[in-house]
């Protein structure tokens, strides 16, 4: 007999949604596809296998992404092409560029294959009941608000990508190429077609998607919709942050730091969150996310244990053009300037070194009394990453009220000064509205939001990430050079352009 | 006309004549003698044998023939012509014995396996290695689970010889597996009417690492952490420890056989049992084996019938010593003794990423497994009585093994917080299989030819079951889910060869092949093979030329792959996460579901292989030799490549894309340079040429599409070869280095190809390459009276090396750049090279590794006596190394020189009684 079908846990398509539960363990799938990096923790059994499993994750990556390409963060480590995204030296045959990219298409792929599991012909073929159907709505919503996410992120990172949606086939065919300016189209058509399917804000489960995340979504592209299509949307962005901020999200009294410690769910900061991604120190253990954001950035005298962790991976920092973001730089009043600097260095003579540039202790495994998160090893961490909060609304906010869309000035310095009012631990840091500018608000949301992996889309709407803006080792020169403007754009990977004919590379790679 | 009869079991027979004719009395392993006839009535003959003849019966797949008749490229290597030593392995006793075969052992462990390449193997990324038969029985090609290498079941003592097939006409009889050729296991059976024999043999060996990595010493190593802008003196001690010094030790092995024999006339037995002990250099290791070996040869029906079994139990015992105890050895500070003062071990306690101490390491880590086999295969042979020309031939095997492990890790020292880690784990492998065919011989008179016709039918299937029990926290075990693995294959065979006037041959095969691997549209496929030969020297215009043996071959074959691992590949399947890989959704976590890649057109690889050959012999055949030249294209190939972004459920895939070529050139020649009763010289040479490139890799056709490949340490995600259309699969692909006038590399600055006036991954370049273009084995065997001499060369030419260490370690930052407060050791290249930071991809690091080898000499005397025979030898194994590679060892499959298993220097003392 040669007709040999699966004997173990692995089951086919049509055995395995016999199990009702199957569903949402498959939508679990799509949301551990942002913050883990296989079937087993840590490591084994990968999604992806063109780099090492810790690496490939999709956090870890986009964190990269966003961050080392800019001045809040340069990494020391010798791994593959590492080093040229803060150089800005990347080529086509980056590794990390090209794992990033394959783990978006994998994420769209996951989403897709969701989908087509979940169409009324299957689930009429099944025979499943109305009330799993329903709930199987639900998922189907939060499965394109994770694809519309996805695609935002190709869109913002390489501008003109392969798509693919529920209606392609799995195989190995050659993906269609769709502009940027499509694309958008695309992701804004998704997110206004579920914002009243999906389930109402701050009424899902923990982790999951609802409508408060679909707004926040819809206006951080509206945000950068010129980037994208040339066309401005800054009323839209009125709209939509209006909507989040009326949503009944708060900011917390608690100090800023404690948005980022292991308790994040629980401690008072999670009122403010519109979207985390969960990590649990035993139960959803990878390398990448939350392990790699608490353990690189730990070296030089830093006691790990400050952080929850078993050791520090000596890796991450930062360079003096943030640290020169905050009056008083190292010394600042302000509560948000976490820079560890015993033994550190401010300037970068070197950039291996992990001793050179000063350190930041932003994420830990720690709880507000300092205790280390559950797992008693200290390799894996329970903090959870805010990819979404309130701060980031309100920013949004006053940016799209000075760039024209509408609004308040009153709202805007309002919302600014509640940031600062818990940065500061009292109104001494208050702004007037003499004080929103346009550059107010990039180092604003600099001060704010650094390390939550925002920077490079920032810094691109303010047309300060290639040719001009300057910060060290950019160029990979100490002092620093601009870059050309096509940097603003990834390249799409030298090898999906191999493979897939129907693919042109961007411009200038 | 000529009339012809058969002689019955006793050799009596009838037959009309008349005076004046010519009587041909023949049999097979005999020489021909020829009688007039001139009124006897009773003619007795006895014939002489033809030991040349009887040792030229050569195994093909479902039969044999004679090497004289064979037309593919099929070559024997017997038990005089084994590499001498304490040989656990069976596959070492063939290093360097035949041409196009390289065999290239992993490293330097006990009963470790061996690479195996039959003309450099057809693939990419599926399965390059032989399908290897033992005794009619086709051994799973994944090798079964828990063992270091699946070929030690078979004892190297039992065995009578290898055929290897090398040539697509000779293989393609074994269809979808049989691209990487063949090895053909017969293990020894004992023969009919002999008396009994026993037979004792004992190798007694000591090996020891003869060579280290070259780390620096305390001196040197202090100079450079005191050059640390942050330089901390009280992180370092006070020793100058050479801690690889430490992990190894000097290994004592012994091997005995213990071996009965006897022969009736209708059943004879042979009965051995070997019991093997073998250290590994690193402190340790071991490697055990107890194996019985029974075969029985029962003959019925007047020889019509021919049963035989033979069976193996084999008890493979490893102790795994931690490998990772080499790469600590090398990285640790030199500074430090292996134990502090009050007798515990120095370790980095609190330093998450510092080495571990590598004495520590293999004094307190255990793995121990234990893996139960047995082989048995059941053979039938029989030949209708109402036409004797027909014979049934029907082969029943199995190959079950069972495996129990367990495995304690010590907590991580360095951390305090981290807890023992266990494994028990288990499993089971069973391989069965079912194959029968028809044979019809005969002689054609009307067209003065032979035939030889076989057909038949086999089916093979594989199961694999492993279970998995570990530590999950400090105090809690977790049952993994067991991994069960099924996959078939169901063939039919038939063969047909023709032998005209002896002195034209034809043979064609054909196979067709269905694995479970494929979905039902592309499951099965035909694989035929087609090879003809000419006996010059049976013609009459060579009969009296000096060549005493002359024969032309060529042949043409198609052969296929399934190896490709994954058994559901076509299917989309899903997959469960483990609960520690499960997203917290709402108060709970949930267990995820992944659906796997899948391709559902997956298909065979195809390969097509022509060969043309010459076989000659001079001077009565005192001098043969063989010239083989072939040249075999691999289309389809099953190659885990990128997939298009978004169109598959993974980055990777494996699916039939791109096409590989190879050709080669191989020559073998083998001279009886002295022969007499009292000294005899036999030595064989075989020189390999061979050429190996990617002709197509992607669907798209940008020739500059390339895929990385060679992991390297030093850092992740390092690669340091590269797939590209147009090279060999294992060039290397790095910077060109730029040296300063005195000739002293500086620090990144490398060649810039491309002008651009910096220095990207756009310059790097494809450059030279780990096959060897050339490779070559000289065996010598001399015999005086009853003392012989023999030693084994083997030489490879062409081939580089890419020393990782070196590359990884060879800087100042090694030293000083520690994440953490520890400082670790460097390559001694720093002294040179003066290099700050690594350098991964300078081709400094990539070097000649040309290496002649004298892989064994051996000396042995024997006693004869009356009652007891006795034999005593004395062999050195890995006896001397000629390289200009300055690393561990030239010779590392991959080319790729990191943390590598030293391969130990043995002598071995052999004893041979035989009563």
């Amino acid at each position: 007999n040669l007709d040999l079908q699966p004997e173990d846990n692995r089951l086919t398509a049509d055995a395995v949604f016999e199990d009702p539960a199957a569903y949402k363990a498959f939508l679990a799938k799509i949301y551990a596809g942002i913050s883990l990096s296989g079937q087993q923790g840590p490591a084994g059994d990968a999604d992806l296998s063109g780099l090492d499993e810790g690496f490939s994750n999709y956090l870890r990556l986009y964190w990269k992404m966003q961050e080392l390409t800019t001045d809040e963060a340069i990494i020391g480590w010798n791994d593959g092409t590492i080093k040229d995204l803060h150089a800005q030296t990347w080529t086509s045959g980056n590794e990390f560029i090209r794992t990033m990219y394959s783990r978006l298409f994998y994420q769209v792929a996951l989403t897709n294959e969701f989908l087509r599991q979940t169409t009324d012909a299957k689930l009429d073929a099944r025979g499943v009941d109305a009330a799993l159907r329903a709930e199987i709505q639900d998922y189907r919503a939060e499965a394109r608000f994770m694809r519309a996410l996805t695609y935002w992120h190709a869109m913002d990172l390489f501008a003109n990508v392969p798509f693919v949606t529920e209606n392609d086939p799995i195989g190995a065919f050659l993906p269609p190429q769709i502009q940027r300016a499509d694309l958008f189209d695309y992701v804004e058509s998704e997110l206004l077609a579920i914002e009243n399917e999906i389930v109402p804000a701050r009424q899902n489960e923990y982790g999951r998607a609802d409508q408060g995340v679909v707004w926040m979504l819809l206006s951080k592209l509206y945000l950068n919709a010129e980037v994208y299509t040339t066309t401005p949307r800054y009323s839209d962005v009125i709209t939509y942050t209006n909507k989040v901020i009326g949503a009944g999200y708060s900011i917390s009294t608690n100090p800023y730091y404690h948005l980022f410690l292991a308790d994040n769910n629980t401690n008072g900061t999670q009122t403010e969150v519109i979207f985390p991604i969960a990590f649990d120190g035993l139960n959803t253990q990878s390398f990448g996310g939350m392990t790699f954001l608490v353990h690189a950035p730990v070296g030089g005298s830093m006691t790990p244990s400050n952080y929850g962790i078993n050791g520090g991976w000596a890796g991450v920092r930062t360079t003096a053009t943030f640290v020169e973001q905050f009056p008083g730089e190292e010394n600042s009043a302000d509560g948000r300037a976490l820079f560890y600097t015993d033994g550190q260095t401010k300037a970068i003579a070197n950039v291996s070194p992990f001793t050179n540039g000063f350190a930041i202790e932003k994420f830990r495994n720690v709880d507000v009394n300092g205790v280390q998160g559950s797992d008693s090893t200290g390799d894996f961490a329970d903090t959870d990453f805010p990819m979404f909060r309130l701060a980031d609304a309100y920013l949004m906010y006053a940016e799209a009220y000075i760039r024209g869309g509408g609004g308040s000035a009153a709202n805007a310095v309002t919302y600014i000064n509640q940031l600062r009012v818990r940065a500061y631990g009292n109104s001494t840091g208050n702004i007037t509205q003499s004080d929103l500018t346009l550059n107010f608000i990039l180092s604003e949301r600099s001060r704010e939001l650094f390390w939550e992996a925002h920077r490079r889309t920032d810094l691109i709407r303010f047309g300060q990430f290639s040719s001009q803006g300057i910060w060290p080792w950019k160029g990979n020169v100490a002092q620093g050079v601009t870059t050309e403007s096509f940097r603003d754009v990834m390249p799409i990977p030298a090898t999906d352009l191999g493979i897939n004919t129907n693919l042109q590379q961007n411009e200038g790679y | 006309t000529s009339v012809g009869t058969t002689s019955d079991f006793d050799g009596n027979y009838t037959i009309s004549a008349k005076s004046g004719d010519v009587i041909v009395f023949s049999y097979v392993g005999f020489k021909t003698q020829e009688i007039t006839y001139n009124g006897q009535s009773k003619l007795n003959v006895t014939l002489t044998e033809d030991a040349a003849q009887l040792d030229e019966i050569v195994l093909i797949g479902y039969g044999s023939t004679t090497k004289q008749d064979a037309t593919g490229a099929v070559e024997k290597i017997s038990t005089e012509e084994f590499n001498k030593g304490a040989i656990v392995s069976p596959e070492q006793l063939l290093a360097g014995k035949s041409a196009g075969v390289r065999v290239t052992s992993n490293n330097g462990a006990p009963g470790g396996g061996s690479e195996i390449r039959i003309r450099g193997g057809a693939s990419l990324s599926a399965n390059n290695s032989p399908l290897i038969v033992v005794d009619g029985l086709p051994l799973d090609q994944r090798g079964v689970q828990g063992v270091r290498n699946q070929l030690n079941a078979i004892n190297p003592n039992d065995i009578e010889d290898f055929v290897v097939l090398k040539d697509a006409s000779a293989t393609a009889i074994y269809g979808s597996r049989a691209s990487n050729g063949v090895i053909l296991i017969t293990t020894k059976k004992g023969s009919a009417n002999t008396p009994i024999k026993f037979e004792y043999d004992l190798k007694a060996s000591s090996s020891q690492v003869n060579d280290y990595v070259d780390v620096l010493d305390a001196t040197q190593f202090r100079a450079i952490a005191e050059t640390d802008t942050n330089y901390n003196a009280s992180l370092l001690g006070n020793s100058n420890t050479n801690w690889q010094k430490e992990i190894y030790q000097t290994a004592i092995g012994a091997i005995h056989n213990l071996t009965v024999s006897k022969g009736y006339e209708n059943f004879n037995y042979r009965i051995n049992y070997n019991h093997t002990s073998q250290q590994g250099v690193l402190t340790g290791d071991l490697y055990e084996r107890n194996a019985l070996n029974l075969s029985f040869v029962q003959r019925l029906l007047n020889n019509d019938l021919k049963l035989t079994l033979t069976t193996k139990g084999i008890l493979d015992d490893n102790k795994y010593a931690d490998n990772g105890a080499i790469g600590a050895a090398v990285a640790f500070d030199p500074t430090q003794s292996v134990y502090n003062a009050d007798g515990t071990y120095f370790q980095y306690t609190g330093e998450n990423l510092a080495p571990i101490n590598p004495v520590f390491t293999l004094e307190n880590n255990n793995n121990r497994a234990r893996n139960k086999r047995n082989i048995t295969n059941f053979n039938l042979d029989y030949k209708f009585w109402f036409l004797k020309e027909l014979t049934f031939n029907l082969n029943a095997g199995i190959d079950y093994s069972e495996l129990n492990g367990k495995q304690f890790n010590a907590a991580r020292p360095t951390n305090s917080a981290s807890f023992p880690y266990k494994n028990f784990y288990s499993g089971f492998n069973r391989n069965t299989l079912l194959d029968f065919y028809f044979n019809y011989k005969n002689n054609l008179e009307l067209i003065n030819a032979k035939i030889d016709l076989t057909a038949g039918h086999s089916y093979q299937e594989f199961f694999i079951k492993s279970k998995q029990t570990e530590t999950e926290t400090a105090t809690t075990l977790v049952v993994r889910t067991p991994v069960i693995n099924r996959n078939a294959l169901e063939s039919y065979f038939a063969r047909v060869s023709f032998d005209i006037a002896d002195k034209y041959l034809i043979s064609a095969s054909y196979r067709r092949d269905g694995s479970s691997r494929f979905g039902p549209k592309n499951r099965w496929s035909s694989f035929p093979g087609v090879s003809v030969g000419w006996k010059l020297t049976n013609e009459d215009f060579l009969k009296d030329s000096f060549f005493s043996s002359l024969k032309l071959r060529a042949g043409w074959g198609k052969t296929g792959q399934q190896e490709i691992g994954a058994n559901y590949g076509y299917l989309g399947v899903y997959t469960p996460g483990r609960n520690d890989a499960s997203v917290q959704i709402g108060d709970i976590f949930v267990n995820t579901l992944r659906p796997e890649e899948f391709d559902e057109n997956l298909k065979w690889e195809e390969t097509s292989q022509y060969n043309l050959a010459l076989d000659f012999g001079f001077f009565n055949d005192r001098l043969t030799g063989t010239v083989d030249a072939y040249y075999r294209e691999t289309e389809d190939l099953l190659a885990t490549v990128p997939t298009p972004a978004g169109s598959n459920l993974s980055d990777l895939l494996t699916t039939n894309v791109g096409s590989v070529l190879s050709k080669g050139i191989e020559l073998s020649l083998n001279g009886e340079l002295a022969k007499s009763e009292n000294f005899n010289w036999d030595l064989g040479v075989n020189v390999t040429l061979q050429e190996n490139k990617i002709t197509k890799l992607s669907l798209g056709n940008d020739p500059n599409f390339l895929i990385a490949q060679g992991g390297i340490s030093g850092g992740v995600g390092n690669n340091i070869q590269l797939w590209r259309e147009g090279l060999d699969p294992s060039t290397f692909y790095v910077f060109r280095q730029v040296y300063d006038n005195a000739g002293n590399p500086i620090e990144g600055a490398y060649v810039d190809v491309n002008g651009d006036n910096q220095i990207t991954e756009a310059d790097k370049q494809a450059y030279k390459k780990a096959s060897p273009d050339v490779f070559a084995g000289l065996t010598n065997t001399l015999t005086y009276k009853n003392l012989d001499f023999s030693f084994t060369f083997r030489g490879s030419f062409g081939n580089y090396m890419y020393n990782n260490v070196a590359s990884d370690r060879g800087n100042i930052t090694t030293v000083n750049n520690a994440p953490g407060n520890y400082y670790p050791n460097a390559h001694v290249s720093v002294l040179s090279t003066n290099f700050n930071n690594q350098n991964l991809f300078s081709d400094l690091y990539l070097q000649r590794a040309d290496f002649v080898k004298l892989d064994n000499i051996s000396i042995g005397y024997l006693v004869p006596g009356e009652k007891i025979t006795f034999r005593a030898s004395l062999t050195a194994t890995n006896v001397l190394t000629i390289t200009k590679y300055d690393g561990l060892d030239p010779e590392i499959s991959n080319g790729i020189d990191n943390n590598f298993y030293p391969r130990p220097q043995m002598y071995v003392l052999g004893l041979n009684f035989t009563f």
